[in-house]
């Protein structure tokens, strides 16, 4: 085997860096910037993120906990005040109040891209829908869901024992009427089955025009 | 008492609870304390084992909080999104309902009691065994509506502290969409430091609470 000096080899193996760096350009460009922009990766608070997820999902007893536990919680905690004092029609009316200008947005983007738009903001796209819904099932004009409140209510009746309202409260006096006065808006129609996964569907052209 | 000597023994009280404990002395401590609440307060062993049980690795649905947790820190427009965005975003909106409905205290005392079992089941007895600090193990970093709610805790024996976790995301609110109507302070005055007070008070302790960027909760 012949064998080459230190210098030689290294002359030769820089040569090869650079044209292995040249010859695809691009893709390695693109992977130098994939890094740089990821924005996940960027991030710095990423430690707290995970000790609160460790924290949560370290707990299984009485039950599982998971990373939407105490924001389906409140809802309940809230929805069940609004009932108990016979005002939780104002609390959709406030609800929707607080959101109308960010939907008013979303009813502009349909206009201009299509009803899906509107699954995409309502749903995908929205924090306040992926840290509620463990996971959401996407399909062309609809969203599914597991219902996030059930399990929790059941829990809070058990073992927090105080609370009364019931898993139909949730559906008829929250989840229904939000999307529906939301979807009102955007000028969208939607048919929504609740249950323990949750559906939102646009409603097609012609169904529209029968409702 | 000689009133000097009263004066001492107060700021001796005073220095033992303030005093900054070493990571290892509270480990220590907070490992006894939690101990023996566990134990005794919560009564059965399984009940004992409630938290932190060890079984991160088992769970079967970690692939849906990395999702949301993924899909949260990378969205970063129009402004970095955090685990607790949509927690805070509620509780702000919640707030804004009931303090434009003049029921702030109504709605204060519904989420004590609401929680009012679990703290006079275990957490009162906690404290009578354990001593006052449990009363802040239990409100903080023991209970997921914390530790899901403040980025992190600071522990130390007698005190806790965290980041506001409203100020932040209620100045983007503020910008957009605009449509809340309460101020920050309304959510320290009628909302942070009314429910530590009821959870305080339910679970036999005092406490002082100072609100700002940084709230801190420290017990008497």
């Amino acid at each position: 085997m012949k064998e080459i000096s230190r210098r030689t080899f290294n002359k030769k193996s820089i040569l090869l860096s650079c044209l292995a760096a040249l010859a695809p350009a691009s893709p390695a460009i693109a992977m130098f910037d994939k890094v740089q922009k990821d924005a996940f990766l960027a991030r710095e608070d990423l430690s707290d993120a995970l000790r609160s997820m460790y924290m949560t999902y370290d707990a299984t007893y009485p039950y599982d906990h998971k990373f939407n536990e105490t924001l389906v919680k409140d809802q309940l905690r809230n929805l069940q005040f609004s009932v108990e004092n016979g005002i939780n029609t104002d609390q959709i009316d406030h609800y929707i109040m607080t959101n109308e200008p960010i939907l008013k947005r979303i009813k502009a983007l349909v206009e201009k891209e299509g009803s899906e738009k509107a699954l995409v903001e309502l749903f995908d796209d929205e924090p306040c829908s992926y840290q509620l819904f463990e996971h959401i099932k996407v399909k062309t004009g609809e969203r599914s869901f597991p219902c996030p409140y059930k399990s929790n209510l059941e829990h809070g009746k058990k073992w927090l024992k105080t609370f009364s309202i019931e898993w139909s409260d949730v559906c008829n006096k929250w989840c229904i009427p939000i999307w529906k006065r939301s979807a009102d808006i955007i000028g969208i129609k939607i048919e929504v089955k609740t249950g323990e996964t949750c559906s939102v569907r646009l409603q097609n052209p012609e169904e529209k025009e029968k409702s | 008492m000689d009133s000097n000597l009263q004066n001492k023994t107060d700021n001796n009280i005073q220095d033992t609870n303030s005093k900054v404990m070493d990571r290892r002395n509270f480990g220590r401590k907070i490992l006894a304390a939690g101990f023996l609440s566990s134990a005794v307060l919560l009564g059965q062993t399984k009940d004992a084992r409630a938290w932190m049980d060890g079984t991160f690795s088992q769970r079967k649905d970690l692939p849906d909080a990395i999702r949301a947790l993924k899909k949260t820190y990378s969205d970063i427009a129009p402004y970095p999104h955090k685990f607790n965005d949509a927690l805070v975003k509620n509780r702000l909106r919640d707030i804004d309902f009931v303090v434009g409905k003049g029921l702030e205290k109504e709605n204060v005392d519904h989420f004590v009691y609401t929680l009012g079992y679990l703290i006079n089941k275990y957490l009162k007895k906690g404290v009578e065994m354990g001593g006052k600090d449990i009363a802040l193990w239990g409100m903080f970093e023991r209970t997921s509506c914390s530790y899901q709610l403040y980025e992190h805790i600071t522990i130390q024996e007698f005190e806790r502290s965290f980041p506001c976790p409203f100020k932040p995301m209620f100045e983007e609110l503020k910008k957009d969409p605009g449509t809340l109507k309460i101020k920050w302070k309304d959510v320290c005055n009628k909302w942070c430091i009314p429910v530590w007070n009821g959870f305080a008070e339910r679970a036999g302790v005092e406490i002082k609470v100072k609100t700002g960027e940084t709230c801190k909760v420290k017990v008497l």
